[in-house]
């Protein structure tokens, strides 16, 4: 089991970063098989309650992507979901995961190379850290 | 302002005394206060008009069954137009300011009073030592062992003096003295002392050093329950034997005064699991546990209001399978509220942090 694939779920912004996988798609950049995606209206839709689920179901990894900064299609969404995410990261950190695990980043929708270029680093560093918990253990 | 009231009487004759002159002065159209019904001793909070009925009050009693913050929001969800009196442990204190800024109430209306806390006592015990002492309330202040004797949340307190009320009513260093000594905290505070006209006066000589004495033993008390505590949740592994137990009752939501969503997403039908998702889940690992997403529970609700967690220890005390939940959430919403900068109940004017929109980062 130790060497098993990592499992990333990457939660993203239909605005940007989703847009930004699907220029990474149409421009034939391969980024790892590891990575799920789910898209989201905005990342400030994004309640805790979808991460915890990623993780206690399995995930070894959790990617969040949203606008930069002032991109936000509403106006700042993805502001309010960096400031909840923080505060999420030093909580789950208490649990025994790792916050390297769990990052947030601002990938916009002309960025499909930086997309490809995010998936593989994130999919290199949970790698690195093996897998998170054994799911199978858990009462949850 | 400060102002001796009624030295003559022992300190929660004294205090009830205060509460009647509030009602037969006019200086508030009710009180709500801890109030022991014929039927029990155990106090309940109750909304007061007849001021003879104040006599039954036993707003210092070292039992809190609920949190009253939340009953005191009922009363003021709105301004009617009466003044309230509302007598508050510091920590329901600290919630109702928390409820304000969740449009839970307003205090517009309310005359806040709470005092230096010794803590509260579990029910149970409680009941107990009022069916061996006539007056529960007098033989709790007179006695140390006694004040030993509150729940784990309250022994590890360090937050007992009152922040942001209207009056204050000390009670340390007060052990051997009689009467009780009242300070105001806002200018409606003042109003309310200067029309009671009692003798003004000096902070009790001996309070600070009570103070004083009261935080140190706190202080290693928490110390060793957010060692205990970080210890029961070190990794996912050792929290699942720490919330095993857990029936998915949900008494500590229900409980806590700051977990104020109306509609709960755990009591709806996003949990309300289909018999093809419960059959899918028990697909991918050979079983699933019905009460479903414990886990998730815990860790949800945490993340939702670690930060506003004022310390009140009522989840504990409302667990049926006798989890320590409050020690989980005191220690960590210690972490979480140092992340923010953020105390709840510290600062009326200050926002939710998850509602705090860092605006340079917005036209960054």
């Amino acid at each position: 089991m130790a060497t098993r694939e990592p499992k990333i779920i990457a939660l993203v912004c239909n605005w940007c970063t989703y847009t930004a996988a699907d220029l990474a798609g149409t421009s034939r950049l391969i980024y790892p098989a590891n990575v799920r995606m789910v898209r989201f209206m905005c990342t400030g839709m994004i309640d805790v309650k979808y991460i915890i689920k990623a993780f206690l179901e399995g995930a070894d990894g959790v990617f969040v992507g949203g606008c930069h900064p002032g991109d936000c299609h509403y106006i700042n969404g993805n502001v309010k979901a960096e400031r909840r995410i923080s505060g999420l990261q030093v909580l789950l950190e208490q649990f025994g995961i790792d916050p390297k695990r769990f990052t947030l980043k601002w990938i916009g929708a002309s960025e499909g190379p930086e997309f490809q270029r995010n998936m593989q680093e994130f999919t290199r560093t949970i790698a690195e850290l093996g897998p998170q918990i054994e799911s199978d253990m858990m009462i949850l | 302002m400060i102002v001796e009231f009624e030295n003559t009487l022992n300190t929660p004759d004294a205090v009830r005394a205060f509460l009647k002159r509030l009602l037969d002065d006019a200086l508030a159209d009710a009180v709500l206060t801890a109030f022991a019904s014929p039927h029990s001793p155990l106090p309940m909070p109750t909304l007061m008009i007849d001021s003879q009925l104040l006599d039954r009050a036993v707003p210092l009693a070292p039992a809190a069954p609920l949190n009253t913050a939340r009953m005191a929001a009922r009363v003021l969800s709105k301004d009617i137009g009466k003044r309230i009196a509302v007598v508050l442990r510091p920590c329901e204190i600290r919630a109702l300011i928390e409820m304000e800024k969740l449009s839970q109430c307003t205090l517009d209306p309310a005359i806040l009073i709470s005092m230096d806390c010794f803590g509260r006592m579990e029910n149970d015990r409680y009941l107990e030592l009022a069916a061996t002492q006539d007056d529960p309330e007098s033989a709790f202040y007179a006695t140390p062992d006694l004040q030993e004797a509150v729940c784990p949340s309250c022994r590890a307190c360090l937050r007992f003096i009152p922040e942001n009320v209207d009056v204050t009513l000390c009670l340390a260093g007060q052990s051997d003295k009689k009467g009780v000594t009242l300070v105001s905290g806002s200018l409606k505070g003042e109003k309310v002392l200067k029309k009671l006209g009692g003798t003004s006066t000096d902070l009790p000589l001996g309070r600070q050093a009570d103070i004083d004495r009261i935080m140190a033993r706190r202080q290693t008390h928490r110390e060793e329950m957010t060692t205990g505590a970080a210890a029961r949740m070190a990794d996912m592994a050792v929290f699942q034997q720490t919330i095993a137990n857990c029936l998915n009752c949900y008494n500590c939501r229900v409980a806590c005064p700051v977990c104020y969503c109306k509609e709960c997403v755990f009591v709806t039908d996003v949990f309300a699991h289909r018999p093809e998702i419960l059959m899918g889940r028990a697909m991918k690992k050979g079983a699933v546990k019905i009460p479903t997403d414990t886990t998730m529970f815990h860790l949800t609700r945490m993340a939702h209001i670690a930060h506003a967690c004022v310390g009140c220890g009522q989840c504990s005390s409302v667990c049926p399978s006798s989890i320590p939940v409050a020690d989980l959430f005191i220690t960590v919403s210690e972490k979480v509220q140092e992340h923010y900068g953020y105390i709840p109940g510290q600062d009326p004017q200050r926002p939710w942090p998850f509602l705090v929109v860092e605006t340079d980062k917005q036209v960054e």
